[in-house]
């Protein structure tokens, strides 16, 4: 098992030190770079004041040497300092972000399984009822309608038109600290961020559910006299469960890929936000650094699932 | 089942309608607080807190920072801030200030060394100053007393003025310990700035918002808010989202949101000169626009008058050369009226089916609104129908300016550009767009014109030390530019901010980079 660890570590930073000179090439790919989005062509600028600038920051450097410079500072641990926000270290600004993306990434998540499974209960026990039709509608449009779509619309609703929820950011700014503001803040962005997924949810545990209801087992239930309540929890729900659990963590990749736009859109100050924000000013190492946080997070997910995996159930063979 | 049903449908209903049941938990921003987003749009720039390294975002820095002179809230004059007045030598080679009596937010006193200090390090590229180049007629900086400063040149420069306004004064007792190669890179910025303005820096929340507090000891008066805030979003559109929910109380807004405002109470729409001309650049290294008819056609086959009505709501003036202000422009420029068949006419006189035919043209740009987009339709539909062919390609500004500054361009990415630049409040700002010595890597001359007549009219705009004389100079630029058309000028259009009514005394306008000018933030009020 160690040695299975210790190579699965080894493999992963192989992996890391890959991304990173995969994004380093694709990011001097691009046109234009940092001192490039620092000029407004309104405004009139010579690129020759930023000439000290860009010698300043190395970009006049060899790429190959640009590469290594930047890989000595990070396996020590510095990841540089962000070009945009001259003051701030990169690692600085990406372990502050992993705080808010995961609360939102993590609310999302817990709403859309409570709701798809509760939904998609409902729909398979009244099936063809007026309440299962508009669940089954309400699951199409939620699977259809993109994130920033729906970020926009539930913005506009709830916010500009009734005003229940705040537009955008975390905490009132100039308020004092509080869960409760924090959770008024939370809610909408994290229901709307919940709505594809909890519509997924909903069609496969509603036609999970309906496969099970007709077995033998849960016919047996039912002529033996159990309470239907319990027949549903006890016997068949558990059962019909099984498929919606594998779906709800392939699921995930496709919360983080909404929690981007709706971060923008709701000003939500997390990973997505970051690189956003950082790929349209070009700025190198807070992409580079986030990109790497983000690659080592997923690695070291997998490498975790795998020994859960291998201590679960002893068939699988490590070693 | 009744029971399991109606426990699930409770669940499932509840959570669909979570985000309505829960109460509003925040109490109501104090009333004298005013939130805004005063670094949304093209003169904002959120995230900077160097006033060195600032473009643009004056607006905001210079409600803690104080420049010793700024312009007056018109735009017109040059008024004093920090300097109580100042005066020009009559060979237009000393500039000497006066100070006023001012603290810093810690309590020190503002004197001649601190705006030494500062002056030298905005002249030093090293600092990370993007004002270097433009002070570097700035021979020496003396002190000779606490109360004044002595600026010396080596040559009258016509823009000094201009560019001292945005020379933020900074506290030497707190910065003169850093090295200034390592000055941008301090935290001092973000975290605890001092200067000498009506409010004083109090927090940072990372992307969230800036907040300050009332400085009561401000020279102008105590200011009459306690808290002024920043926040930060990602479009103008989360902006208008909040200022319509009532969490802000002012937005840049783009101009065509704002029908939506005009006719409600709530709002009052703010109104101004956006001091950028647009045009479509000409590459004068593309053989295509060589003769001076198939830019005289491209000019004739334009409805200005058309695209200002229609898509700027009438809310910007044709533009004739890079001015619109009427002492800047000659009676007798040409209008190039809207006219096709005479653009049909000169294109067949200059040979444009030989010259370039129905080939297609790309037309970049950097601006991507839903406004340019349809401009550049319209520009698109108008041109073909006299037999230029042209292809809109939109980038953002880093791809932009990687293409346009190259010092060894590739012509055919943009043998035209649909662009703007700033034309005032200095009118010699136009200078490095056109003159022939701002070629790239040089300067931002993008389109490469190389127009003997037209470098020697800016030269000597530039260099006239007579003030009376100069306004006649920039006339002459205008008239070069309107017989030569370096570019195809189209309009200067407005700019708008949008306030609550809620909102008393408050001055703001769209100034380029976002000023600064006197915006008196101490008297800004809310009303209940």
């Amino acid at each position: 098992m160690l040695s299975f660890t210790f190579r699965r570590l080894l493999i992963g930073s192989g992996m890391l030190l890959a991304l990173s000179l995969l994004i380093f090439i694709l990011l001097r790919l691009t046109p234009g770079d940092p001192i490039d989005a620092y000029i407004d062509p309104n405004v009139p600028m010579s690129p020759s004041d930023l000439a000290q600038l860009r010698i300043q920051l190395g970009l006049d450097q060899p790429l190959p040497f640009q590469y290594l410079a930047w890989l000595k500072e990070a396996v020590t641990g510095n990841l540089g300092y962000s070009i945009k926000r001259f003051d701030q270290p990169v690692l600085d600004l990406v372990l502050s972000r992993i705080g808010p993306t995961v609360l939102l990434m993590g609310s999302a998540i817990v709403i859309a399984v409570v709701a798809g499974i509760a939904i998609g209960v409902v729909s398979a026990v009244r099936r063809n009822s007026v309440l299962d039709i508009s669940f089954s509608v309400f699951a199409l449009a939620g699977i259809s309608s993109p994130a920033f779509l729906s970020a926009l619309i539930g913005l506009y609703i709830f916010s500009v038109r009734f005003n229940w929820m705040p537009s955008g950011g975390m905490l009132t700014p100039g308020a004092e600290f509080s869960i409760g503001d924090l959770l008024h803040h939370l809610i909408l962005p994290a229901s709307l961020l919940a709505i594809a997924q909890a519509a997924l949810i909903t069609r496969y545990m509603r036609a999970s559910l309906l496969e099970v209801l007709n077995q033998d087992y849960v016919r047996t239930a039912r002529a033996k006299g159990v309470y239907e309540f319990w027949v549903i929890t006890k016997h068949a729900l558990r059962n019909a469960l099984l498929p919606v659990v594998t779906l709800i963590g392939s699921t995930i990749g496709l919360a983080i890929g909404g929690a981007i736009f709706i971060e923008s859109v709701f000003n939500w100050p997390g990973m997505g936000l970051l690189l956003v924000d950082a790929v349209e000013t070009r700025d190198y190492p807070v992409i580079m650094g986030a990109t790497l946080v983000i690659g080592a997070c997923v690695i070291v997910v997998n490498l975790l699932t795998d020994i859960t995996y291998a201590v679960i159930d002893p068939r699988i063979k490590v070693g | 089942m009744n029971r399991l049903t109606r426990l699930s449908s409770a669940l499932a209903v509840a959570a669909m309608m979570a985000t309505t049941a829960v109460p509003a938990f925040t109490a109501p921003a104090k009333a004298a607080t005013l939130s805004g987003g005063f670094d949304v749009g093209p003169g904002g720039f959120q995230g900077n807190f160097n006033p060195l390294a600032a473009t643009s975002g004056f607006t905001w820095l210079s409600t803690y920072y104080e420049p010793l002179i700024a312009y007056d809230e018109k735009l017109q004059k040059v008024v004093g801030v920090l300097a109580s007045s100042y005066q020009v030598s009559d060979d237009q080679r000393t500039y000497t200030f006066k100070l006023a009596d001012a603290k810093w937010h810690d309590g020190q006193p503002f004197t001649a060394k601190d705006a030494k200090f500062t002056m030298e390090l905005a002249k030093d590229a090293k600092s990370g100053s993007v004002l270097a180049a433009r002070l570097k007629a700035v021979s020496s900086v003396e002190a000779p007393d606490d109360k004044t400063l002595v600026v010396k040149l080596d040559a009258p420069s016509a823009s000094l003025l201009d560019t001292m306004t945005k020379v933020m004064m900074l506290p030497e007792h707190a910065l003169s310990k850093i090295p200034a190669d390592q000055l941008a890179k301090n935290t001092w910025w973000s975290t605890s700035p001092i200067g000498t303005g009506p409010f004083k820096f109090s927090k940072y929340v990372t992307d969230q918002y800036v907040e300050l507090t009332a400085n009561t000891d401000y020279r102008g008066g105590k200011p009459v808010l306690e808290k002024l805030i920043n926040r930060y979003f990602a479009d103008p559109a989360a902006a208008i989202a909040a200022l319509r929910a009532g969490e802000i109380q002012f937005t840049y807004v783009d101009s065509n949101d704002v029908p939506t405002f005009k006719d409600n109470d709530a709002f009052k729409v703010i109104e101004g000169d956006s001091f950028v001309v647009n045009y479509l650049g000409f590459n004068h290294d593309s053989p295509i626009w060589k003769d001076l008819k198939i830019r005289q056609a491209v000019m004739h086959a334009i409805d200005r008058n058309a695209i200002i009505q229609s898509l700027y709501g009438g809310a910007a003036k044709q533009a004739n050369c890079a001015y619109v202000a009427d002492q800047l422009v000659p009676k007798d420029v040409d209008p190039y009226a809207y006219d096709p068949e005479k653009a049909k006419q000169l294109l067949e006189e200059a040979g444009w089916a030989e010259i370039n035919g129905d080939k297609p043209i790309t037309l970049l740009t950097y601006y991507t609104t839903p406004l340019a987009a349809n401009v550049m339709a319209a520009v698109q539909a108008m041109l073909a129908q006299v037999g230029i062919n042209v292809t809109p390609r939109a980038v953002d500004t880093p791809t932009y300016n990687s293409i346009v500054l190259n010092p060894t361009p590739d012509v055919s990415q943009f043998q035209m550009v649909f662009a703007g630049l700033q034309n005032g409040p200095d009118p010699g700002s136009i200078n490095v767009g056109l003159n022939e010595k701002q070629i790239p890597p040089a300067g931002p001359n993008v389109v490469r014109a190389r127009m003997p007549d037209l470098t020697a009219a800016l030269d000597a705009a530039l260099g006239e030390t007579d003030l009376s004389k100069r306004t006649e100079r920039y006339q002459e630029v205008c008239k070069v530019m309107n017989s030569k058309l370096p570019w195809g000028t189209l309009w200067v259009a407005n700019r708008y901010g949008v306030v609550s009514s809620k909102v008393k005394d408050f001055i703001w306008t769209p100034a380029p980079g976002g000023g600064p000018y006197q915006a008196h933030p101490e008297k800004w009020s809310l009303a209940e």
